[in-house]
């Protein structure tokens, strides 16, 4: 097992908590792989069943071609494929060179299945990250809501003195 | 709590019963203006002496400013607000189209010769005559203010922006004043007496008053009710009082008046202090004379089913609270002394239309504008079960309020 594979993952967010064994037991699963520059690595509205670690390089996230994010090494990408989501909600493409890593959503569900502790840790983290992004959605959501419901309190005041009959 | 703290508090009960928020009552209290400007003056005898000077702008949203510009040592910017706001509810309380402002000079004119003072005026009407006008802001005599300082104010305005009679109210008759404009606040007051005891099932015909103050206020309605037949059973001035439940010889008190520059020591009475008249037994109280005259400690000795604020802010709240418990009637200043702001509102529309109306007119205009403020503020208190002062502020928010909704902010 390459040495270097195992010390770029311990540091990412996704393995935080993981041993060596653990990080083993995820490097099982997984497909190192690598795209060109300018190759697409999926498309939003697809099936997504595949979580990409970047390993190297760069990966370029749009959304309705709109430019969402660039992704470099230690970058998780399509985390809702292990957590039961159906499509890709947006696309990716190699930026540069890219070399990343691939776990398929079929074999960590039997990781998971067995109560593997690396699976559980994973999903566990993963659940902390999307935890902060709800959060984070649910502040602008509030946000967004109180810039539309405009306050009125100029014609509230008329409205009081119009109780008052003057 | 002197009369600015006591206008805040009114407004603040009134605009908390309405309900009409933080916001509105922030944008309600704040003047719109405040200004402070330094008078620099060559005495008669070559010293050189450097005055301080207000101009507080309160509201304009009714229509342009108005309101008193006195000459005292004690003047300062936050009486001088407090006074700017009193007059916005004021001129809204007897809907004349104007603003409220306030202004005054720090200085005891008693210690300065006319030239001086004409010095002085001229001097502080150029630094405030462009926030000024006929328009804008109208000053009108206060305390230590007369007729001859607003002519002075005319003529030094009227040199930066062409004749401007309308700039200033409370003129000479010879230049531009209106008749019936000195004796506006006594007889306003009147007319507002003869209303609330026809409300109460009496008249000012055998009504007993007792009038503290004998200045521009107390002296013209002492003159008036006399004349209306009511009987004036105690006067006071700075100096000491005169008492007689019999009633006192109105005329005869004039005449001594007039020779001895003071009420005091009239033969027609008894002799009473200014404490003894607030507490005499009389059916109406004409408190006339500078403000906080009536207070916690004295409050529970009036007599009076009636009190009639000649004077701005006479009543401490907390001895309008008692009024209140005990059934007083308090007819609050901003009604009952407004009569003086109506007759200079006539002033200034006389100037602006450059016409004169004889004494019969004004007179009857003033009644009229009286009358129905005051119908305005007993119908206001009759349904919401309020006394007559959180009423008449309560009138006074609405106008003022309906103006700035509709001009919108």
């Amino acid at each position: 097992m390459p040495n270097a594979l195992l010390k770029k993952l311990q540091g990412i967010p996704m393995c935080a908590g993981l041993t060596a064994a653990d990080i083993e037991d995820l490097i099982a699963i997984a497909e190192e792989k690598s795209a060109k520059k300018g190759d697409k690595l999926f498309t939003e509205g697809e099936p997504g069943e595949v979580l990409m670690v970047v390993l190297e390089g760069k990966v370029e996230v749009t959304k309705r071609e709109a430019p969402l994010a660039t992704l470099e090494g230690g970058s998780v990408l399509g985390e809702m494929s292990l957590l039961g989501g159906d499509t890709r909600s947006a696309s990716a493409a190699a930026a540069t060179d890219v070399k990343y890593l691939a776990i398929r959503n079929g074999p960590f569900q039997k990781l998971i299945a067995k109560d593997n502790i690396a699976a559980l840790k994973i999903v566990h983290n993963l659940a902390k990250v999307m935890g902060k992004r709800l959060a984070m959605i649910n502040e602008k959501l509030v946000d967004s809501l109180g810039k539309t419901k405009k306050k009125e309190e100029l014609a509230d005041f008329g409205r009081i003195l119009n109780r008052w009959s003057f | 709590m002197n009369s600015a703290e006591a206008t805040t508090y009114y407004f603040q009960k009134a605009a908390r019963i309405m309900d009409v928020g933080e916001r509105i009552e922030t944008l309600l209290s704040t003047p719109l203006r405040e200004v402070k400007v330094q008078v620099s003056l060559e005495l008669d005898n070559g010293e050189i002496r450097t005055f301080t000077g207000f101009r507080v702008q309160h509201d304009n949203s009714r229509g342009p400013m108005k309101g008193g510009l006195r000459y005292h040592p004690q003047v300062d910017a936050a009486e001088t607000l407090g006074l700017a706001s009193l007059m916005t509810w004021k001129t809204a309380v007897v809907n004349l189209p104007f603003g409220g402002a306030k202004g005054g000079i720090q200085v005891d004119p008693t210690h300065m010769s006319l030239k001086e003072l004409e010095r002085l005026t001229r001097k502080f009407v150029d630094q405030i005559q462009d926030i000024i006008g006929p328009t804008r802001d109208i000053p009108a005599p206060d305390v230590n203010t007369n007729p001859q300082v607003m002519a002075w104010i005319m003529d030094q305005y009227s040199k930066y922006h062409g004749h401007s009679p309308a700039v200033v109210t409370g003129k000479p008759i010879d230049l531009y004043g209106s008749k019936g404009r000195e004796a506006a606040t006594g007889r306003g007051l009147l007319f507002v007496c003869r209303e609330i005891l026809r409300d109460v099932g009496s008249q000012v015909r055998a009504t007993r008053f007792a009038v503290q103050g004998f200045g521009n206020v107390g002296s013209h309605a002492v003159r008036l009710i006399h004349d209306d037949g009511g009987i004036v059973v105690a006067v006071s001035d700075v100096h000491g009082g005169v008492i007689n439940p019999r009633g006192l010889d109105v005329p005869a008190l004039f005449e001594h008046a007039k020779r001895q520059g003071t009420v005091q020591g009239f033969n027609g009475g008894n002799a009473c202090t200014n404490e003894e008249l607030l507490a005499c037994d009389c059916d109406v109280l004409v408190p006339a004379a500078m403000g906080d005259s009536l207070t916690k400690q004295n409050a529970n000795d009036v007599r009076a089913k009636i009190i009639v604020e000649g004077a701005n802010s006479p009543c401490e709240p907390e001895a309008d609270e008692i009024f209140e418990k005990k059934g007083i009637l308090v007819v609050p200043d901003i009604l009952a002394n407004a009569g003086g702001v109506t007759v200079s509102y006539f002033e200034w529309v006389q100037n602006l239309q450059h016409v004169t109306w004889d004494e019969d007119r004004v007179n009857g205009e003033l009644e009229k504008v009286m009358k129905e403020s005051y119908e305005r503020i007993a119908s206001i208190s009759r349904s919401r079960k309020l006394p007559l002062r959180t009423s008449a502020y309560v009138l006074a928010i609405g106008r003022v309020g309906k103006a700035t909704v509709l001009r919108g902010i």
